[in-house]
């Protein structure tokens, strides 16, 4: 049986669509009980009332915020990956929705019935804030921080900073032209005179530091301030993904 | 952030200490102070500073080095460039305007082979100054 968490629902559109995955998963035979994260009942108790309840699917519906608090909660109860953990993404511009976004409740809810597990890596936030999709250090202003990665330690000045489950580290910094003539005529044309600065790593632990503390965010939702240390966590959920498109091969008819 | 971005880049503003190793290309603007190795590919911008040994299958050079640079197929070193340290590399390209304190380590090459040994080399280039001998000796009867 699957246990089915919505996000709550922020407009019509987003009702319809929600009222929509249900109705198609009662087609397809995989209805189960379901529910929607509220300020009453956060997705956190939904999850371990469906664990108490012995559910061995749980289908997280919502955006990167909803479904990285499903998937941490799954992680810290469940240390013998038992559990099964659908996904349908609803905020086209996520990184989840890249691998479980849908074009349709149909393809949605045929995944899910088809159940094809895949066990993923998740990164860790500690001590305990697991996260599948990525956190995000955003300082009110640009800031010095320091990241202690593996081998090596970068001091930088940042406006950004993304960290994904697989520790890939994506810095940035917005930098003014310059060129005093080119930040005119920028300015005359109506173009940004700021372009965004890049650095990109990859590491196995992270540590990052700065003198202010700084916010850091899975999803929309603030988790916790700098310092941080941040690990991955390979192999650590089961999660349904979609059956991979067989081409038809006109060479061997 | 989409999890298909390879590589790794140094940004201009980012001073790093410690060793960087990747099997992908690494690029640097910034400043790094420690070893810096690619299985494939080293690009080092105008605006970086490398102070230690750089290792790849390949580096192109527009920055400054303080260390070894052993590029074991082919060395790009660009007008902007700086070395100072010594280079290990099969192919060796240095533009006009690049600085290069230091000494260069090429394998013997002549016609695709290896020559084995120093007394093989200096017994070919022999051969070679006998023949230009002969050659004028012909030229002038």
């Amino acid at each position: 049986m699957y246990y089915y968490i919505f996000k709550q629902p922020k407009s019509k559109q987003e009702r319809a669509a929600f009222e929509k995955i249900r109705e198609v998963a009662r087609d397809f035979g995989i209805y189960g009980e379901i529910t929607q994260a509220s300020p009453a009942r956060s997705a956190d108790e939904l999850v371990m009332i469906a664990l108490n309840k012995k559910y061995s699917t749980i289908v997280a519906i919502g955006d990167d915020t909803h479904v990285n608090t499903v998937v941490s909660r799954i992680i810290n109860c469940d240390e013998k990956y038992h559990f099964a953990l659908g996904i349908i993404a609803t905020d086209p511009s996520s990184i989840l929705y890249d691998r479980w976004g849908y074009k349709t409740a149909e393809e949605a809810c045929e995944t899910l019935k088809y159940r094809k597990l895949t066990r993923f890596s998740v990164g860790l936030v500690e001590p305990d804030h697991y996260f599948l999709s990525s956190i995000k250090i955003i300082p009110p202003k640009p800031t010095r921080v320091t990241f202690e990665v593996d081998q090596w330690k970068a001091n930088t000045v940042i406006d950004r900073a993304e960290i994904s489950n697989n520790l890939y580290i994506l810095l940035e910094r917005n930098v003014r032209e310059k060129s005093l003539i080119k930040s005119i005529s920028n300015w005359l044309l109506g173009k940004d005179s700021t372009a965004t600065e890049q650095s990109i790593f990859k590491g196995k632990i992270i540590k990052v530091n700065s003198v202010d503390p700084i916010p850091v965010y899975i999803g929309s939702k603030a988790i916790k301030q700098t310092p941080i240390s941040i690990y991955r966590k390979l192999n650590a959920l089961n999660i349904i993904t979609k059956r991979d498109k067989l081409s038809f091969d006109k060479s061997s008819s | 952030m989409k999890q298909d971005q390879v590589g790794t880049i140094v940004g201009s503003s980012v001073h790093l200490t410690g060793s960087i190793k990747d099997s992908s290309d690494i690029t640097i603007f910034g400043s790094v102070e420690g070893e810096v190795n690619s299985d494939t590919k080293v690009i080092i911008e105008d605006s970086a500073y490398v102070k230690g040994p750089v290792t790849a299958n390949e580096v192109i050079l527009s920055g400054f080095v303080n260390g070894t640079v052993n590029a074991k197929e082919r060395l790009e070193l660009n007008a902007s460039g700086t070395i100072k340290g010594n280079i290990d590399t099969d192919d060796l390209l240095i533009h006009s305007g690049a600085t290069f304190i230091g000494k260069c380590n090429m394998p013997d090459k002549k016609e695709g082979e290896p020559i084995s040994n120093k007394e093989d080399f200096e017994a070919e280039v022999e051969d070679e100054v006998e023949e230009e001998k002969n050659d004028k000796g012909e030229q002038e009867e």
